[in-house]
């Protein structure tokens, strides 16, 4: 993981959005800065700002010009990064868990097949080693109820797709690299997808219509395609293993 | 801004929901309204009669508005007294297909009927028939300068692109695969983002210019993702995105760099307008 070496690196830009860059590559331990930096702000400046927004290694303060300069806002930034550095982020957010029903391979997950064989493992181990972890949400976002999480075992961390699905169903539950996601609503994209849950991941009548956050936990758990039918439509809010 | 100023036009508040129209629509009026038509500055024909866009127009119950593109303008905005009945969603009553939300949740179809909020039309007319935008704007839409210049400031990775001024330096052309997501740019690449390939996803907005590996910009509108992985060059200003959704296929472009205190006096304009849309009586007197 590189670093610069003041920590973070910060751009104002549009008029209106503070960036702030955590680091330059993906690591858990950046996605940890990241969190206990984005609930700091969330803590100590919501009311300032409009809208705090993170992504995978970095985050987006949105802000209103007229009610403070984007200078007011990245010094603040500056001085809740020092501040964070030193709690725990316990301190900041109590995750919670969620476990995420899986249908694996065939017409779920057309690429299993793929990670089987660029892992050299069994479709079985494959699935395995997917639901044998505890993954942490990194972030939300690209089309609503993405949730991207970490980390993949190496051992099954195939990359992306070179050209990009056009449409993708929803549900469907992608590696890409060390990073495993669940498109909430169908949509292009370039992800390996290995399985696809029946849960409706984002909801906008609900509130919130998404109940997960980054910093949560999330674990898959393999299901039957009989079980898939049984489930399909439930909240993942409402659903409990 | 269009859709603001639409609505202004009608005596609505700004944020009520306007029908958005790419291309050609026919409305049958089931009653008396007051109703605008704003953006680009397309044909509008009430029955058979030619009427002006960005102006109120009585219409009574029976009318067909007919509304034909020129050229002039891409997106054109119908707004009609008392407002397009739809739920806000999230805060907003903008239709996304793609989530299949807001409103219908899909575009319209024909024979789709619209629930217009109560408001009395005669009494509408009588506070807003005199209405007009300021003329600068509406010449602006009806024959937008070409190219036209984008202001933008630095985005998140305009250091990891050496060749950015290229983007700076040249004239690029709306292509036909531009929809409300984003405007994808034909013109000079940038080799630089070939090298680059995927970054770590950033949170993505309207504005951004994003630069894939082919090197030819794309830029965010208003059904923008909210995280990329592609290298974001530059930020284009809200007022400008406004002015660039209004280009068909075919019509240039070029970019500004300005710096932040630049942009933020412009978005403090823009949200300020928003907020108030600029009008004036007739007479050329202020209103608001």
């Amino acid at each position: 993981m590189s670093r610069k070496p003041s920590g973070i690196r910060v751009v104002r830009s549009g008029g209106y959005i503070v960036h702030i860059d955590i680091c330059e590559e993906v690591s858990m331990d950046c996605v940890k800065d990241m969190h206990k930096l984005y609930y700091s702000i969330k803590k100590e400046i919501a009311d300032l700002v409009d809208e705090i927004v993170p992504g995978v290694t970095s985050i987006a303060v949105y802000y209103d010009p007229r009610k403070i300069s984007g200078e007011a806002v990245e010094s603040k930034v500056r001085e809740l990064w020092l501040w964070s550095r030193s709690i725990d982020i316990a301190e900041l957010y109590k995750p919670r868990r969620f476990t995420i029903p899986v249908a694996y391979g065939g017409e779920f997950g057309p690429d299993l097949q793929f990670v089987s064989s660029w892992s050299k493992l069994s479709e079985e181990e494959v699935v395995k080693i997917h639901t044998s972890r505890v993954y942490t949400v990194i972030t939300l976002g690209f089309t609503p109820g993405f949730v991207y999480m970490g980390e993949v075992d190496p051992a099954i961390s195939a990359p992306r797709l070179e050209t990009p699905r056009v449409r993708i169903p929803k549900g469907s539950v992608g590696i890409a690299g060390r990073m495993t996601g669940v498109y909430g609503l169908e949509s292009p994209g370039g992800w390996r997808l290995i399985g696809r849950t029946p849960l409706t991941m984002f909801d906008y009548r609900k509130n919130p219509p998404i109940p997960i956050h980054p910093g949560d936990e999330v674990v898959f758990k393999s299901i039957r395609p009989e079980e898939f039918e049984k489930l399909f439509g439930v909240f993942v809010g409402d659903y409990s293993a | 801004m269009s859709a603001v100023i639409a609505n202004a036009l009608v005596g609505n508040e700004p944020r009520v929901a306007v029908i958005e129209v790419f291309g050609a629509i026919a409305v049958h009026l089931l009653g008396d309204f007051v109703v605008s038509v704003t953006g680009g500055y397309p044909k509008v024909f009430l029955d058979d009669v030619e009427v002006e866009p960005w102006t109120p127009l009585y219409c009574r119950q029976g009318s067909t508005l007919r509304i034909s593109p020129t050229g002039a303008g891409r997106v054109h905005y119908v707004a009609v007294s008392g407002g397009v009945v739809c739920d806000e969603i999230l805060g907003s009553m903008s239709t996304y297909t793609r989530g299949a939300m807001g409103c219908f949740g899909r575009p319209l179809r024909p024979g789709d009927v619209l629930e217009i909020g109560s408001v009395d039309p005669a009494e509408v007319w009588e506070r807003v028939s005199d209405l007009v935008p300021p003329e600068q704007l509406v010449s602006r839409h009806a024959k937008p300068e070409a190219p036209l210049t984008l202001r933008a400031t630095l985005g998140i990775h305009t250091h990891l692109l050496e060749d950015v001024e290229l983007l700076l330096r040249n004239e690029y052309v709306v292509t036909p695969e531009s929809d409300r997501m984003g405007y994808r740019l034909d013109g000079e690449p940038l080799p630089s983002a070939k090298k680059l390939g995927r970054l770590p996803s950033v949170p993505t907005d309207r504005g951004y210019v994003q630069v894939p590996p082919d090197g030819k910009p794309i830029v965010l509108m208003s059904d923008s993702q909210t995280t990329g992985g592609y290298a974001v060059a530059l930020h284009v200003l809200p007022q400008d995105t406004d002015f660039l959704a209004q280009l068909n296929p075919g019509q240039k472009v070029r970019f500004k760099l300005v710096d932040i205190s630049e942009a933020e006096a412009s978005v403090r304009t823009y949200l300020e307008e928003v907020n108030k849309p600029p009008l004036y009586r007739k007479e050329l007197e202020y209103w608001g």
